[in-house]
C-alpha cells in the first residue's frame, strides 16, 4: 500500500512528508475517539465494581465483581437479553429482506427512478422518538389507520404482549429497510453488466444467475449494512420505550435505562453496560471476519 | 451497447416497476399521514373510522410556533381585535400566552430547530472532513495495526449511547461544554467519525493511485495532490457521508436531551414534548415532525445522484 | 472549508459568552411541560413586573422530566435556581443535599398555616413527622375520575341497569359500584367500553392507578416509619384491591395496555369510555369544548370509597423546592417569599394552577370555579401517596415488573403476585438498611 517515493525527488522536497501527512490525518481521529469514547468507558468500568449512585453523597464501595453476579443471576436481565435477541433478529432479517428485494426491483432504469428512490428513503430521516410516538398512533385499535385500512378489525399490535415485540419491530423495519436498499443498490448497480450476458448466453437460468452472480458480488456491502443495522438493532432503545410498556418488549437497553435514570443504581448499570457492550463486540467481531473472507473471494 | 431485450424480459421490467410503485405507496402511507396530520383541525386527528378527506388548515403550524395555554371556561379574549393567527389559536380553545410586557410568547421550537442546524451542520462538516482525511491516512500509507484500528474505530459505534452518557455527562460538566453548542457539535462529530472514515476508506481506496502519482510527478505536493485530485474524485463518496452522518447528527435524541436545557437543545426532544396539557395535539407534533423532515429531505434530495455510487464501502468487487 | 468551520466555532464562543453574563437579574425554574408549567410563567411575568427580576419556567417533557432533573443534581449544575419537583423525590434530593432545607423558612414565614395539611406533609416534609420541610407546597394534585354524563343519563340506560342491578344509574359510591357501571357500558360490538385507567408501567402512572384501588380498599403499601411490608402490600385488603383493578382492565377499551393521562382522557373525547381515571391536573383540557367534543357532557367525580367505606386517592402534584447549586439562592427565597402571599396564591389559582392554599381551597370561588374543583377540593383532604425514600424507584420498578403482568397478562393470583411484590421490597429495604 505504501508509496515510495524517490526521496530526492521534488515533490518530496517541497511539501510535508508522507509519514507526517499521515499522523497528521490518522493520529487526530485517533486520539479524538480516544478521549471521548475510551476515557468515558474507563470511567464506566470503574464504576461497575463498585455500589456508586449518583444520586446520592453515599459513599462509594468497592464491591469487586458482585454487580455482574447479581447481573448473570438475573432471570430477568436473561429475558432481556432474550427479547433483544428477539427482536435483532426479526428486525435485522426483515430489513434485509425488504430493503434487497426493494433494491432488486428498483435495480433497472425506469422514468422518475431518483425521485422514487429519495422518497423511499424519507423513513429513515425521521426521529426515531416521533417514529414511535406515531406508529403507536397508526397501531391505534380505536382509530389507528392500519387497522382500519386492512380491515383488521380491533386488532391490538402493542396491547398484546405476543405480537407487541414484533410491531415494533415492524416499525423498525419500516425506518430501517430504505437503508439497506440504498447499500444493496449501491452494490447492485456496480455488478459488472457482461456478467449477466454471458449468463443469459449461456441460458443459465435466473435463480442460477442471482445465487451464482449477483449475491456473491453484493455479498460484502451487504454484509456492511447487516453489521450497521445489528449494532442499532441491539441498543435500540426509543422505539420500544415510546411504544410499549409490555414485559415481553423490554429490551435490554430498556432496562438499562431505568437501572440507570430511574433507580440511579449506578455502579450496576455500569456493569449492565459493560456486558452489552462485549455482546455486541463478539457479534459484530464474528460480522467483520465474514466480510474479510467476503472481500477476499 | 444495445441489450437486446426479449419479450419477457420487457414484462418482468414492467411488473417489477409496478411493484415498485405499490412498496412505494405503503412505504409513504405512514408519512402521508404525519404530513396530512398537521393540516388537519384538531377535531379530526383521531377520529374513528379516521378521517382521510379534510379541509387543510395552517393552524397547527401557528400554534406550533407559539406559547399557547388553554382557555378556562367563561374566560373572556379579545377575538375582534386579535391578529389572524391568534384567532386560528383561539379557535382551538387556547390563547397566547404573553410577557410582562404583553408580546406574544413563541415556543421553543424557532430556537430549537436554529440550534438543530447549528449542531448539525458543524457536526456533519467536522465528521467528513476528519473521516475523509483519515480514511486518506489509512489507504494510502501504511499504518500499524490498520485493521485493529478500523476495528476499534466502528467500536466506537457499538456503545449504547446509554452507557457513557453518566461519565460523559460529568466530563462535560467538568469541561463547561453542557447545554453548549460546541459540546454537541463534539459528540456528534465523534459519534459520525467512526462511520465517515468506514465509508470514505472503500471510497478512496477505489480511486487509483497512479492519478496522484502523476500529480506529485508533475510536481504538485502530497498535499496539494489530495486536495486538487483526490477530493474531487472523492465528492460522491463525500456526499453520501454527508447525508448519513447529518441524518444522525439531526435526528439524535438520548445525548440532546440529557446534555442540553434552554441554550444549545435541539428539536427532536422537543417536539414530542407537545403532549403536556393531557390531551396530545397530533396536529402540532405531526406540524413539527413534517418541518423538521424539510432540510434533511431536502438535502438527501440534491444529493441523491452522489448516494448510490458513494455507498461502496470498497465493497464492491471492481 | 476549515476557516469557515473555524469562523463558526468562533461565532459559538461569541454567543455562548454573551448569554452567561446577563444571568444576574434571573431565575430559573425546572418543571415539566404542560399547562400549568405555562400558568406559572404568566404568574412569574407578574413578579418581573414588580420586582425586575426576570423568572424563566424551563419544561421539559413528562417522561424525562425525572431523568434530566436528577442527572442536573447529580452533576451539581446550577442550570436550575428552583425546581418544582415530584413528591417521590424527597428522600433522594434531600438525603443528598440537592434541596435548600426550608424548615427555617417554613417556620418564619408561617407556611404551616397558609397551606392544606395534607399538601405540607406530602409535597414538603421528609422524613414523614420529621418537621423537616424541603418544598414549598406549589401544584396540589391527586387522581379523580371523569364521566360520561349523557350516558350516565340517559333514560333507556338507567332503566336497564336499575333492572340489572337493582339499584340507580348515578355516580359510584363505591368501587363495586364503579365495577358494575364500567361492567354495565363495556359494549365492545359497540366500540363503547366501560373504564379507562392508567397502566403505563414505564415509571409510576400504572402504579398510581392501582394505589386509588388499594387505598379506599383500606390496604397499605407497608409501615411508613418501620418499612415493614408483609402483611400490607400483601394483605387481603391488598390481594382484594388487586383484584378490583384486574377486574375493571377487564373493561378497558381494546389496546389499554400503555396508558397514562393522554389516553385516558382521549377515552372520553374520543366516546371511548363510560369513566376514566386521571390527575385533576389533566382535566381542563376535558371541559374545553375545542379539545373535547364531549365538554358538556363530561362530569367529574372523587375517587369512590372501598368496601369498609375507606375513601383515599393517589397523590400527585408537586411542591417548589430551591436547588442547592443555585447560585441565585437569595433571590430565589425572595421569590418564594412572594410566592407563599395570599394573594399571590389567588391569582395563581385565577391563572389555572392547582393553589394548595388552604385559604384559597376552602372559598366558594375556588370550589365553584370549574366543574371538576369540588371533587378536588374533596380530595385534596384524603390522599395518599408512594414511598418517597431515595430508592423509592426501585420500589416502583419492582412493583412495575410483578403487577404489570398480573393487571395486562392475567399472570398468577393477586395473592401470589403480591407476595412476590412483598419479597421484592423486604429485600429492597434490607438492602439500604431500612427498618431491621
Amino acid at each position: 500500500m505504501i508509496t515510495t517515493l524517490d526521496p530526492h525527488s521534488r515533490a518530496a522536497y517541497r511539501g510535508w512528508s508522507d509519514i507526517t501527512i499521515r499522523n497528521l490525518f490518522v493520529i487526530p481521529t485517533i486520539l479524538f475517539l480516544i478521549v471521548f469514547n475510551i476515557f468515558p468507558l474507563l470511567y464506566s468500568l470503574g464504576y461497575s465494581f463498585t455500589d456508586f449512585r449518583a444520586s446520592t453523597k453515599d459513599p462509594v464501595n468497592f464491591v469487586g465483581l458482585r454487580n455482574y453476579m447479581e447481573l448473570l443471576s438475573d432471570p430477568n436481565i436473561w429475558s432481556n437479553f432474550t427479547i433483544t435477541a428477539q427482536y435483532v433478529i426479526v428486525s435485522v432479517s426483515g430489513q434485509v429482506i425488504v430493503g434487497f428485494g426493494l433494491a432488486l426491483l428498483l435495480n433497472r432504469s425506469f422514468p422518475l427512478k431518483g425521485l422514487i428512490t429519495t422518497l423511499l428513503l424519507l423513513p429513515m430521516m425521521l426521529s426515531m422518538a416521533v417514529v414511535g410516538l406515531f406508529w403507536k398512533l397508526l397501531y391505534d385499535p380505536n382509530f389507528g389507520i392500519i387497522n382500519y385500512s386492512l380491515g383488521l378489525g380491533k386488532l391490538e399490535w402493542l396491547g398484546d404482549p405476543n405480537i407487541a415485540l414484533y410491531a415494533v419491530a415492524l416499525t423498525d423495519i419500516w425506518m430501517w429497510s430504505p437503508f439497506v436498499m440504498l447499500l444493496s443498490l449501491a452494490g447492485l448497480s456496480a455488478v459488472p453488466k457482461h456478467l449477466y450476458e454471458a449468463a443469459s448466453i449461456d441460458r443459465a437460468s435466473r435463480l442460477y444467475t442471482f445465487f451464482r452472480i449477483t449475491l456473491p458480488l453484493v455479498a460484502p456491502i451487504l454484509l456492511i449494512a447487516i453489521i450497521f443495522r445489528t449494532m442499532e438493532a441491539f441498543k435500540t432503545f426509543d422505539l420500544a420505550y415510546v411504544m410499549s410498556g409490555q414485559p415481553t418488549t423490554e429490551v435490554v437497553s430498556i432496562r438499562l435505562y431505568k437501572m440507570a435514570f430511574q433507580e440511579w443504581q449506578t455502579g450496576k448499570s455500569c456493569a449492565l453496560a459493560y456486558i452489552v457492550l462485549i455482546m455486541v463486540l463478539c457479534i459484530t467481531n464474528v460480522y467483520v471476519k465474514y466480510l474479510n473472507k467476503a472481500k477476499e473471494r | 451497447m444495445a441489450v437486446v431485450s426479449s419479450r419477457g424480459q420487457r414484462i418482468g421490467n414492467l411488473l417489477a416497476i409496478a411493484a415498485v410503485i405499490v412498496v412505494t405507496f405503503i412505504m409513504l402511507a405512514p408519512i402521508y399521514w404525519i404530513v396530512s396530520t398537521s393540516f388537519k383541525p384538531r377535531n379530526l386527528a383521531t377520529t374513528n373510522p379516521p378521517t382521510i378527506l379534510f379541509e387543510p388548515e395552517v393552524s397547527p403550524f401557528v400554534k406550533l410556533f407559539t406559547k399557547r395555554v388553554q382557555l378556562k371556561p367563561k374566560e373572556v379574549v379579545d377575538y375582534e381585535n386579535a391578529p389572524w393567527f391568534e384567532r386560528l389559536v383561539f379557535d382551538g380553545g387556547e390563547r397566547i400566552t404573553r410577557s410582562g410586557k404583553g408580546e406574544i410568547q413563541l415556543s421553543g421550537y424557532p430556537d430549537r430547530f436554529i440550534n438543530s442546524l447549528i449542531v448539525a451542520i458543524t457536526s456533519t462538516l467536522l465528521a467528513v472532513s476528519m473521516g475523509t482525511i483519515t480514511a486518506y491516512g489509512f489507504s494510502r500509507f501504511k499504518v500499524k495495526g490498520e485493521a485493529d484500528l478500523l476495528f476499534f474505530v466502528l467500536s466506537t459505534r457499538m456503545l449504547p449511547p446509554i452507557v457513557v452518557a453518566i461519565p460523559m455527562f460529568l466530563m462535560y460538566r467538568a469541561a463547561g461544554l453542557n447545554d453548549s453548542h460546541l459540546g454537541l457539535i463534539i459528540l456528534y462529530t465523534a459519534f459520525n467519525v467512526s462511520f465517515a472514515v468506514w465509508l470514505m476508506k472503500g471510497f478512496i481506496d477505489e480511486i487509483p493511485k497512479e492519478y496522484e502519482e502523476a500529480a506529485l510527478v508533475d510536481g504538485y505536493t502530497r498535499i496539494q495532490a489530495f486536495f486538487k485530485i483526490v477530493l474531487p474524485e472523492a465528492a460522491t463518496g463525500i456526499a453520501a457521508t454527508a447525508v448519513f452522518c447529518f441524518i444522525t447528527a439531526w435526528n439524535e435524541y438520548a445525548f440532546a436531551l440529557i446534555m442540553t436545557n434552554r441554550r444549545a437543545q435541539t428539536a427532536p426532544p422537543f417536539i414530542p414534548s407537545q403532549i403536556g396539557s393531557g390531551l396530545p395535539d397530533w396536529t402540532v407534533i405531526a406540524a413539527g415532525t413534517f418541518l423538521f423532515l424539510l432540510p434533511v429531505a431536502i438535502f438527501t434530495f440534491l444529493l441523491r445522484n452522489h448516494l448510490l455510487r458513494g455507498m461502496s464501502f470498497g465493497a464492491i468487487r471492481k | 472549508m476549515r476557516t469557515a468551520t473555524k469562523g463558526m466555532l468562533a461565532g459559538l464562543g461569541l454567543m455562548l459568552a454573551s448569554s452567561t453574563s446577563v444571568l444576574a437579574q434571573e431565575l430559573t425554574i425546572f418543571w415539566a411541560e404542560w399547562d400549568p408549567a405555562n400558568y406559572l410563567q404568566e404568574l412569574a411575568n407578574q413578579y418581573e413586573a414588580e420586582t425586575g427580576v426576570k423568572v424563566t419556567v424551563e419544561t421539559t417533557p413528562w417522561g424525562d422530566f425525572q431523568t434530566k432533573a436528577f442527572t442536573e443534581f447529580n452533576a451539581q449544575g446550577s442550570a436550575y435556581d428552583m425546581i418544582v419537583g415530584d413528591s417521590q423525590w424527597l428522600g433522594a434530593a434531600s438525603e443528598a443535599g440537592h434541596y435548600v432545607d426550608l424548615t427555617d423558612f417554613v417556620k418564619e414565614n408561617g407556611v404551616l398555616d397558609k397551606m392544606a395539611p395534607a399538601t405540607m406533609k406530602f409535597y414538603a416534609e421528609y422524613p414523614g413527622n420529621s418537621g423537616k420541610y424541603w418544598s414549598i407546597p406549589a401544584e396540589g394534585d391527586a387522581v379523580g375520575w371523569a364521566y360520561r354524563k349523557d350516558w350516565f343519563e340517559d333514560p333507556t340506560e338507567m332503566a336497564n341497569f336499575k333492572a340489572k342491578y337493582g339499584y340507580d344509574l348515578a355516580v359510584p359510591k363505591d368501587w363495586k359500584q364503579l365495577t358494575d357501571i364500567a361492567e354495565f357500558f363495556h359494549r365492545p360490538d359497540q366500540n363503547r367500553y366501560g373504564v379507562a385507567i392508567y397502566t403505563d408501567n414505564s415509571y409510576d402512572a400504572m402504579a398510581m392507578g392501582f394505589e386509588n384501588a388499594l387505598f379506599s380498599y383500606g390496604g397499605e403499601l407497608g409501615d411508613m416509619s418501620t418499612y415493614k411490608v408483609d402483611g400490607f402490600i400483601n394483605g387481603p385488603k391488598a390481594v382484594a384491591a388487586l383484584d378490583a383493578y384486574k377486574k375493571l382492565y377487564s373493561f378497558t377499551p381494546p389496546g389499554w395496555a400503555k396508558t397514562f393521562f393522554v389516553e385516558n382522557n382521549q377515552a372520553i373525547t374520543e366516546n371511548l369510555a363510560a369513566m376514566s381515571m386521571n390527575y385533576f391536573a389533566f382535566f381542563p383540557a376535558l371541559i374545553n369544548e375545542a379539545s373535547n367534543p364531549n365538554a358538556a357532557n363530561t362530569g367529574f367525580f372523587a375517587n369512590p370509597a372501598g368496601p369498609d367505606g375507606d375513601q383515599f386517592a393517589a397523590l400527585g402534584g408537586q411542591g417548589i423546592s430551591i436547588v442547592n447549586y443555585s447560585q441565585n439562592k437569595d433571590e430565589a427565597f425572595k421569590f418564594l417569599k412572594w410566592f407563599i402571599q395570599d394573594d399571590t396564591q389567588q391569582k395563581w389559582a385565577d391563572l389555572g394552577g392547582y393553589t394548595c392554599s388552604a385559604a384559597v381551597l376552602e372559598s366558594e370561588a375556588f370550589r365553584n370555579a370549574t366543574p371538576y374543583n369540588e371533587a378536588f377540593y374533596q380530595t385534596m383532604f384524603k390522599v395518599k401517596d408512594f414511598w418517597a425514600v431515595p430508592e423509592y424507584a426501585e420500589l416502583l420498578t419492582q412493583l412495575n415488573q410483578r403487577v404489570y403482568p398480573a393487571i395486562v397478562g392475567g399472570e398468577g393470583t393477586s395473592q401470589e403476585t403480591l407476595d412476590a411484590l412483598a419479597a421484592d421490597w423486604k429485600a429492597t429495604f434490607a438492602k439500604y438498611g431500612r427498618g431491621s
